[in-house]
C-alpha cells in the first residue's frame, strides 16, 4: 500500500496551521471541520469511513465508520485530492492553542497510538483506527478513556497537542510519570500504565487526581502541556454566567469541590 | 518457518534511547540479530527472555544479557509468529500475559455494562423493603393528615349526605364496630358505585350505592369491618407508600413524611394483594365477633356481589373489582363461619327498608 508522500509546512506559533502541498493526483485526509483553506484545483470529497485502502466493500466501510463513531468523531472524513495540473496546497488549522506535531509513521514503526481527539490530518492511505485500552485500570483512570486512536501506515500524519509540546524518546526501562490528561501520543512499544498517587490528601487537595500515568520506554512519547479539558475547566470556572464561578478565582480551600452544592438543599 | 527475516528494533546496552532497526532470523538454536548499521549478533536460545509489553501487551520485548548490560529487541506481535513457531517455550509466559489482559478487559467491559443494570434492579427491589420500613415509623399525625386528605378528596368528588335515616343507620353500625377508645368517623358519600373504604386516621367513607345494594345493616357492617381491617393492618399505608415512589420514600426515611399526605388522597384507587384481602377478611370477622354482629351478613353481601358479577352487568361493584377471586374468598369465609362463633349475636337496630328508601335513587 503506497502512501502519498506529502510536503508540508507549519505556520504560526501558538495557534498553528499546517499547509500540505499535494502533487497532481495526491490526496490528504482531514478530520471534519479542521480545513482552513485550499487552493483552486483541489477537490473536496466526503467519504464514509477513513478513506484508507484497507476498507473495501460496504461492510468494511460500515465497520470503519462505526469505529469512528465510537471515538466520538464524525462518521465521515473529508479527502482533499489535487485534480489540477500543478502542485496545490490545502491547510488544516489546529482547533485550540497548541502545537501541530508532524509524525512520519514510517520512522516510528508504522503505528502510533494517540489520544482520541488529537488527530488533525494525514496523507491518504494512513488508516485511522481505534484501539481499545485493554488495561481496565488505565482505561478507567488513565484520563484518556478506553478508546484510543490508532494510526497505521507509513505516511505523514499530523496530530495536535494543546499548549507546548514535549517530544521525548524514552530509553528501555526509562519511566516518566505524567498527569493523566497530558499524554497525546506514544509508540506501541511504550508501556502505558497508571499509578496511584499514594496520598488521599494529595488527591483531594493537590488537584492532580488520584492517579498518574506512567510511561515506560523504549519508545517515543508526545506530551501536551495543556489538555483542552483543563483549559475548558478554567474558562468555565472564570465565567460569570456559570453559577458558583463568581467571576473570580475561588480563594476558599474547599471552593473547588462544590461543597455548597453538596450540602445545599434543593429548594 | 519462512525464511523471511523479521523486522525489529534493537536497543544496545549503551543507553541509546532511539534504538536501531534490525532484522531477526532463527538459525540452529540461535537468534541472529542483524542491526542496520553494525555487525550481526548471534545469541543462544537459552540466554533469551521474552515478555509481552507495550500498549495492550501487543509488543514483545526480547532481552539477553551481554557485554555492558542488557540488550533489548522490540518486535510487534503481528511479526512474531515465525519465532513463536520455533521457540514456543520462550513466549509461553508472555502469551499468558496477553491472554490475561484480554480476559480482564472482557470481564471489565461486561461489569461496566452490568453494573448500571444491577443498580437499577437493586433500586427496584429495594422499594418494597424501604416502603415497609417507612410504614413502621409513620406517626399518628401523618395518619390523621392522610385521613383528612381522603376526606377532602371525597368531598370534592361527591356530595356527603349529612342527615337522614341512612346516616343514622351508618352511625349506629359505626358505634357497634368501633372498639372502646377507638376513634372512627363514618361518612356517607352520595355515589352510585358500590364502594367503601377506610383511611388511616379513622376516616371511613361509604358510598350510598353500597348501602342501597346491601340487604341489611349486618351486610354493611361486614364490609366495613373488612375495610377497617385493611387500615388496622396498615395495608393501605403500605400501598400508599409503595406507590409514592422512591423519592418520597427516601425523604420519609429521613423523617419528612409531608409528601406522603398528598399521596394518601388516592386511597380509593388502591389495590391489595390476595394475601392482604384474606388477612383483612379474617381480621374483619374477628371485629364482627367482638361487636357481636352476625358475621353471616358479610358472607351474604359477598354472595350478592358475586351474583351481580356473574350477571356480567356493567355495574361491576367497585369495592370488589379490585378484590381478586371473590368465589375463593366466599369459600374460605364459609369455612370460617361453619364453626359457630362463641357468644350471642345482637341485631343492629336499624329499619333497613326505611334506610334504602331514604337513599337517593342514583342508578349509574
Amino acid at each position: 500500500m503506497a502512501m502519498d508522500v506529502v510536503d508540508y509546512e507549519i505556520f504560526g506559533n501558538e495557534m498553528q496551521y499546517v499547509e500540505v502541498e499535494l502533487d497532481p493526483g495526491e490526496a490528504a485526509v482531514g478530520e471534519a471541520g479542521v480545513m482552513m483553506y485550499m487552493q483552486d484545483g483541489i477537490q473536496m470529497d466526503t467519504i464514509f469511513g477513513d478513506g484508507s485502502a484497507q476498507q473495501s466493500g460496504l461492510f468494511g466501510k460500515l465497520l470503519g465508520a462505526g469505529k469512528r463513531l465510537l471515538t466520538g468523531e464524525s462518521l465521515f472524513t473529508t479527502i482533499y485530492h489535487n485534480e489540477g495540473s500543478g502542485k496545490r496546497r490545502v491547510a488544516f488549522a489546529a482547533p485550540y492553542p497548541g502545537k501541530i506535531v508532524p509524525v512520519d509513521l514510517s520512522t516510528v514503526g508504522g503505528t502510533l497510538i494517540c489520544q482520541k481527539d488529537s488527530f488533525l490530518a494525514a496523507a491518504k492511505g494512513v488508516s485511522l483506527g481505534i484501539a481499545f485500552q485493554k488495561k481496565i485500570g488505565v482505561g478507567l483512570f488513565g484520563g484518556e478513556g478506553f478508546i484510543m486512536q490508532k494510526l497505521d501506515g507509513d505516511g505523514m500524519a499530523f496530530i495536535h497537542a494543546g499548549g507546548t509540546l514535549l517530544e521525548k524518546t524514552l530509553a528501555p526501562g526509562e519511566t516518566l510519570r505524567v498527569d493523566t490528561g497530558c499524554v497525546v501520543a506514544f509508540q506501541p512499544s511504550v508501556d502505558f500504565d497508571i499509578q496511584y498517587a499514594g496520598k488521599i490528601k494529595t488527591a483531594l487537595f493537590g488537584g492532580e487526581g488520584l492517579f498518574f500515568a506512567t510511561l515506560t520506554g523504549p519508545g517515543k512519547v508526545w506530551l501536551q502541556s495543556l489538555p483542552l479539558s483543563r483549559m475548558a475547566d478554567r474558562i468555565v470556572m472564570a465565567s460569570r454566567v456559570v453559577q458558583g464561578g463568581g467571576g473570580k478565582e475561588s480563594t476558599s480551600l474547599l471552593g473547588g469541590i462544590g461543597l455548597g452544592s453538596l450540602l445545599g438543599d434543593d429548594d | 518457518m519462512s525464511d523471511a527475516p523479521i523486522s525489529a528494533r534493537y536497543y544496545p546496552p549503551s543507553g541509546d534511547a532511539h534504538g536501531h532497526p534490525a532484522l531477526l532470523r532463527w538459525e540452529g538454536g540461535h537468534l541472529l540479530v542483524a542491526p542496520e548499521d553494525s555487525e550481526v549478533l548471534r545469541i543462544r536460545a537459552a540466554a533469551l527472555r521474552a515478555e509481552a509489553r507495550g500498549f495492550n501487551h501487543s509488543q514483545w520485548a526480547i532481552a539477553w544479557p551481554g557485554e555492558g548490560g542488557e540488550h533489548l529487541l522490540i518486535v510487534a506481535d503481528a511479526a512474531i509468529a515465525p519465532l513463536r513457531a520455533v521457540a514456543p517455550t520462550l513466549f509461553a509466559a508472555g502469551a499468558h500475559t496477553q491472554r490475561r489482559t484480554k480476559r480482564h478487559f472482557g470481564l471489565g467491559v461486561t461489569l461496566l455494562i452490568l453494573l448500571p443494570l444491577l443498580l437499577i434492579a437493586g433500586i427496584f427491589l429495594a422499594v418494597e423493603p424501604l416502603a415497609d420500613r417507612v410504614v413502621e415509623h409513620i406517626p399518628p399525625s401523618i395518619e390523621n393528615q392522610i385521613g383528612e386528605a381522603v376526606l377532602a378528596r371525597t368531598r370534592l368528588d361527591s356530595k356527603l349526605i349529612e342527615q337522614g335515616p341512612a346516616v343514622d343507620a351508618l352511625q349506629l353500625i359505626g358505634k357497634r364496630l368501633a372498639r372502646p377508645g377507638e376513634n372512627l368517623r363514618f361518612y356517607l358519600a352520595e355515589r352510585s358505585d358500590i364502594n367503601a373504604f377506610a383511611a388511616p386516621g379513622g376516616v371511613v367513607v361509604v358510598y350510598s350505592g353500597l348501602m342501597k345494594q346491601a340487604g341489611s345493616a349486618e351486610e354493611v357492617a361486614g364490609v366495613l369491618a373488612h375495610e377497617i381491617a385493611h387500615v388496622e393492618l396498615r395495608h393501605s399505608l403500605r400501598q400508599i407508600v409503595r406507590s409514592a415512589g422512591l423519592r418520597v420514600i427516601v425523604s420519609a426515611l429521613f423523617g419528612d413524611y409531608g409528601a406522603l399526605g398528598g399521596w394518601g388522597a388516592r386511597l380509593g384507587e388502591l389495590k391489595f394483594s390476595r394475601d392482604a384481602e384474606r388477612e383483612a377478611d379474617a381480621r374483619g370477622l374477628q371485629r364482627l365477633a367482638e361487636a357481636r354482629i352476625d358475621p353471616q351478613g358479610m358472607l351474604r353481601f359477598f354472595e350478592t356481589l358475586a351474583r351481580s358479577e356473574n350477571k356480567a352487568t356493567s355495574a361491576v361493584p367497585t369495592v370488589f373489582s379490585t378484590h381478586p377471586a371473590t368465589a375463593e374468598r366466599i369459600d374460605s369465609l364459609r369455612k370460617a363461619l361453619a364453626t359457630p362463633v362463641p357468644g350471642t349475636v345482637e341485631r343492629i337496630a336499624a329499619n333497613w327498608d326505611a334506610v334504602r328508601q331514604a337513599l337517593p335513587d342514583t342508578k349509574p
